[in-house]
């Protein structure tokens, strides 16, 4: 293998390695056949998770988040994760804290007593953005990384919230992902893979997790996540694929619990994009874990192995 | 504003104790939002695409455009005390679609903030701060997990606090600058006993 073109350090967050590690161990085997070294991160610690962290105290938030992006900062490296909710706080920080002096002495004064300083010097990606942007890999890579074509399954996306919205926010350097209304870049990352994207009514709706809601208010929160299963349904699609480990389990534990609440029971295998690459690529089911996942995988496997 | 000769003042009063100065609005409150949240909420005019973007508002009574107005109003009170403050799920697809460039999901966020001050709020959020004083992570890791992860060829704990637990002294020293671990217990020990 030749020496990786693009080095990143890798920001795991908390759900992906604690709840799905074939999240984890996928984006690192995946990427690095495209290319893409994904460095660990020593001693980062959880975004903090934004809705319930930025709910208490904002400068906790913007705290917390900086002592992350000056590990990073210390390895003089840009750090890359799998996480939406980790980009709103890892991303969004770093971006605030770059133009606002306010914010940055603010967050510097606290970091003082960890000795460490908040410099602003490198920058934050989603591996989904990674993947699509060819500056680092690019869709055609994706396709020719391909040595099991997922043929047959037909797959809707579910882009999650806090990566792209607001757009009026976000510099991403593909204009496509600005679209927060109808985006389809990641319906192209799908059909890279040989599967068949699958559009559904109100694609760009959130999953019910976030803004604490899920901890304040379950069925309230798994309201939201049921009217996606409804459309989800209507759509008769293989499996659902998402970029958040967070909007993963609302919706993959969220089924037993909209199972459990509801009475109504759906049985769609969810997967992280990088669970679908890592198939894709030729790792075994066994080498994603995705026997952790809550609803089984089975109809959908069986369908592209 | 210029007025005509004939301008009903009863009408004036009317507006004024209705709309502007009732007795439970605080003047500050709005000057308050606007500098946590750093948008420019004074801006709104009550449109409503807020709520018709909102994924919360279909099942509650929930309504993001309700809380903009008491924002301008400086009801303060009614703001910081309704249970619907805590149903925004952060979605951001009013924010992302006001036409007036507002972000009222930030608005929620700083009125959460203002509400903590007052210890109002839901005991999720404290236990999420409590999990990451002792561990570094809002959902930690288990052995089921640990187990898996190695069947995966990835060390058992993943290379953050978890592996490096040293890490999470800073991670303390950050919320106790705040007093944030010492309130969240303070405060789930007068709901739970």
């Amino acid at each position: 293998m030749s020496e990786a073109k693009h080095k990143f350090a890798f920001y795991l967050g908390c759900i992906a390695p604690n709840r799905y590690p074939g999240c984890e161990a996928a984006s690192i085997k995946a990427m690095k056949k495209l290319g893409v070294e994904l460095v660990p991160l020593k001693g980062a610690s959880c975004c903090p998770a934004p809705g319930a962290f930025g709910s208490i105290d904002l400068n906790v938030f913007y705290a917390m988040a900086a002592r992350n992006l000056v590990l990073a900062e210390q390895m003089k490296m840009d750090i890359a994760l799998l996480c939406n909710g980790c980009y709103k706080s890892i991303w969004e920080v770093n971006h605030k804290l770059k133009h606002n002096q306010d914010l940055k002495d603010g967050v510097n004064e606290v970091l003082k007593e960890l000795d460490m300083e908040y410099k602003g010097t490198i920058n934050v990606y989603h591996t989904a953005e990674l993947l699509y942007n060819d500056k680092f890999i690019g869709v055609q890579k994706v396709r020719d990384s391909v040595t099991n074509p997922l043929k047959g399954a037909r797959i809707a996306v579910h882009y999650g919230c806090h990566l792209m919205k607001p757009h009026k926010e976000r510099e991403f350097e593909k204009e496509s992902m600005l679209n927060t209304e109808h985006p389809t870049w990641m319906e192209e990352l799908v059909a890279a893979l040989g599967a068949t994207p699958v559009e559904y009514r109100n694609k760009m709706q959130c999953c019910g997790a976030g803004g604490g809601v899920r901890g304040y208010d379950i069925v309230h929160s798994l309201d939201i996540t049921n009217e996606k299963m409804i459309n989800l349904k209507e759509a008769k699609v293989d499996a659902l694929t998402d970029i958040c480990p967070f909007c993963q389990l609302q919706f993959d534990r969220g089924q037993i619990e909209i199972q459990e609440k509801f009475g109504v029971t759906y049985g769609l295998p969810v997967l992280h994009y990088a669970e679908l690459l890592g198939l894709a690529q030729g790792m075994s089911p066994q080498d994603l874990g995705l026997d952790l996942h809550g609803i089984s995988c089975e109809p959908f496997l069986q369908k592209v192995l | 504003m210029a007025r005509t000769k004939g301008y009903p003042e009863a009408l004036d009063k009317k507006l004024r104790d209705q709309r502007y100065y009732r007795e439970d609005s605080n003047p500050e409150f709005l000057p308050k939002v606007k500098a946590i949240s750093r948008t420019i909420a004074h801006m709104c005019f009550q449109c409503g695409t807020c709520t018709g973007s909102c994924p919360s508002a279909p099942r509650s009574t929930y309504r993001i455009r309700q809380f903009m107005r008491r924002a301008v109003l400086g009801l303060e009170n009614e703001a910081l005390t309704d249970p619907d403050l805590w149903l925004c799920t952060t979605c951001y697809s009013c924010t992302d679609r006001c036409p007036r460039d507002i972000a009222p999901t930030d608005v929620i966020m700083a009125m959460r903030n203002l509400a903590f001050k007052r210890d109002i709020i839901p005991v999720n959020f404290l236990k999420t701060v409590q999990a990451i004083y002792s561990s570094g992570h809002g959902v930690p890791n288990n052995d089921v997990n640990r187990a898996a992860r190695e069947r995966l060829g990835l060390t058992r704990d993943p290379p953050t606090t978890h592996m490096y637990p040293e890490y999470i002294k800073g991670i303390q020293k950050i919320l106790d600058h705040y007093k944030l671990k010492a309130n969240a217990d303070r405060i789930v020990k007068e709901r739970e006993g």
